[in-house]
């Protein structure tokens, strides 16, 4: 984590909804909702996200162009301890990235974005169902396509763009 | 002395290529394509391992013969190592291995990044050593110093979307169709850049085009509000407004490189080197900045297998071969 991330987080205020609803006794839906304004903001999201996904790997980012999905996963990747630049895959499609788990093994992360694929064809053509299911993070941007390929413990990520340009995230 | 024939292939992305060179010089260039499946009664694949699967034997072949060469009269198999999509690149190196182990000869792995440099010695006149090469395209933003054909020093890159990518992205942003490059160019030459977009401001010679995306996303969204049929009565002066900025942003960078390495060779690589704006910007400063300025041929500035093929031609010259335990690199720098 970056030099003066600790001090960010004690200044900034957020508005954090955290709602667990008991729809039936043994079905539990939980989502939560955060309000970012400003980009530094992002690393305490990433602290809630990861708490949020638990053990979950699997995670889809949607929003519109500009939203900020990128953004954000490089926040999460700098967590982690990325080396690499993280840049958007829109063209490379795949991304992959390396960082050092506490545990000590190198561990890879998948950056994906579906952005220029135009069916589901197109994504198991690429190989990208192998990479779903190694066990490793996969953040995937315009995830819409791949519905029917993905594991079931997802986290979902959407970002929206508010009228006053902040961006609230919702975790699903 | 004996002709060093090289047969290339490239398959880092979307498309495969194939090309021979010989002694450096392009004798084939050929990207899969329609025209090569109605030939072997196929249909093109669009994207990435399964088309490259169905590709590669037909257009090696066309390469083949469009060269005039026979495949016992090869020397070498040079491929694209990486960077890339694995299950792409993976084809390629498969297909390239088989190929130098049928036939006894070597094996010449190239980082596709090298090679878009590279293209410019794909046909004269050559950049002089050391240079500064501009590699923009979909993927790729990169300022390189090119002391020598196969030493580089990249010393500047994005740090979020590429150049290419910004193009399209604010393509999609106005309702166009994907890549949107080209038409941004298009619609840029008949507009006015009168609207205002800032430059971000990023230290030393990396790039920026992720808050020139966002500024674009607010500038449109405020002045649909005002007037729904904005974009469309606004779309060559928006166009031209952007296509100015993203020109600018990559000049400003290339320009300080150039001030602070003291080196006036300037080539461009790439995709987005087809840009008529940036195109007319490297030509102007020719003067201002008494550079001397090189933009290879369009065939040659896309992924191709030439480019592959003239750094294995020089990697060949110096005994760098590869054997056959070589794997696909997703990440690989200069």
């Amino acid at each position: 984590m970056p030099e003066g991330c600790q001090s960010s987080y004690a200044q900034v205020q957020f508005s954090i909804f955290f709602r667990q609803v008991s729809m039936l006794n043994f079905l539990t839906f939980a989502f939560m909702e955060l309000v970012i304004n400003e980009e530094r903001e992002l690393n305490q999201a990433v602290t809630e996200l990861l708490s949020f996904a638990g053990g979950r790997k699997v995670m889809l980012f949607s929003g519109e162009i500009g939203a900020g999905k990128t953004t954000f996963i490089q926040a999460i990747c700098r967590h982690f301890g990325v080396q690499e630049q993280v840049t958007s895959p829109t063209f490379a499609l795949i991304n992959e990235y390396t960082y050092m788990p506490p545990e000590g093994q190198e561990a890879y992360i998948y950056h994906m974005d579906l952005y220029r694929l135009k069916n589901i064809d197109e994504a198991l053509n690429i190989g990208l169902e192998d990479y779903l299911y190694t066990g490793d993070y996969c953040f995937i941007e315009w995830p819409a396509l791949i519905e029917d390929l993905l594991p079931e413990d997802v986290v979902r990520i959407n970002i929206t763009i508010e009228a006053d340009s902040s961006r609230k995230l919702v975790f699903l | 002395m004996s002709n060093i024939n090289i047969l290339a292939i490239e398959s880092s992305c979307d498309d495969t290529s194939a090309a021979v060179i010989q002694n450096g010089k392009v004798l084939s260039n050929c990207v899969a394509n329609q025209e090569i499946h109605t030939l072997y009664g196929g249909v093109v694949p669009e994207v990435a391992s399964r088309a490259h699967q169905e590709n590669i034997v037909p257009i090696v072949d066309v390469a083949l013969q469009q060269a005039g060469i026979k495949k016992e009269e090869i020397n070498a198999v040079a491929f694209t190592r990486g960077p890339g999509l694995v299950g792409s690149l993976i084809v390629g190196i498969s297909f390239a291995k088989a190929y130098a182990l049928s036939l006894g000869i070597p094996l010449i792995e190239v980082n596709h990044l090298q090679a878009h440099v590279l293209a410019h010695f794909a046909r004269e006149p050559y950049p002089v050593f050391p240079f500064l090469c501009l590699t923009v395209s979909g993927g790729h933003t990169q300022i390189i110093i090119v002391k020598d054909h196969l030493e580089m020093e990249l010393i500047g890159s994005t740090l979020d979307d590429a150049a290419g990518e910004a193009f399209d992205k604010t393509g999609k942003l106005l309702g166009l169709d994907y890549p949107a490059g080209p038409l941004i160019d298009h619609y840029a030459q008949k507009g006015e850049p009168r609207f205002e977009f800032p430059e971000p401001k990023i230290q030393g010679l990396n790039f920026s085009f992720s808050g020139l995306k966002t500024a674009i996303l607010y500038f449109l969204r405020d002045n649909l509000k005002q007037d729904p049929d904005f974009i469309k009565n606004n779309l060559n002066d928006i166009c031209a407004s952007v296509q100015q900025r993203i020109v600018s942003i990559l000049l400003s960078k290339l320009k300080r490189a150039s001030r602070e390495t003291g080196i006036k060779e300037i080539a461009i690589a790439g995709g987005v080197s087809a840009n008529s704006a940036l195109r007319q910007g490297i030509k102007s400063l020719e003067k201002k900045m008494q550079w001397n300025t090189y933009i290879p041929e369009f065939e040659f500035c896309t992924d191709n297998a030439a480019m592959i093929g003239v750094t294995g031609y020089y990697k060949y010259l110096k005994g760098e071969f590869t054997d056959q335990s070589v794997t696909p690199l997703a990440r690989w720098n200069v």
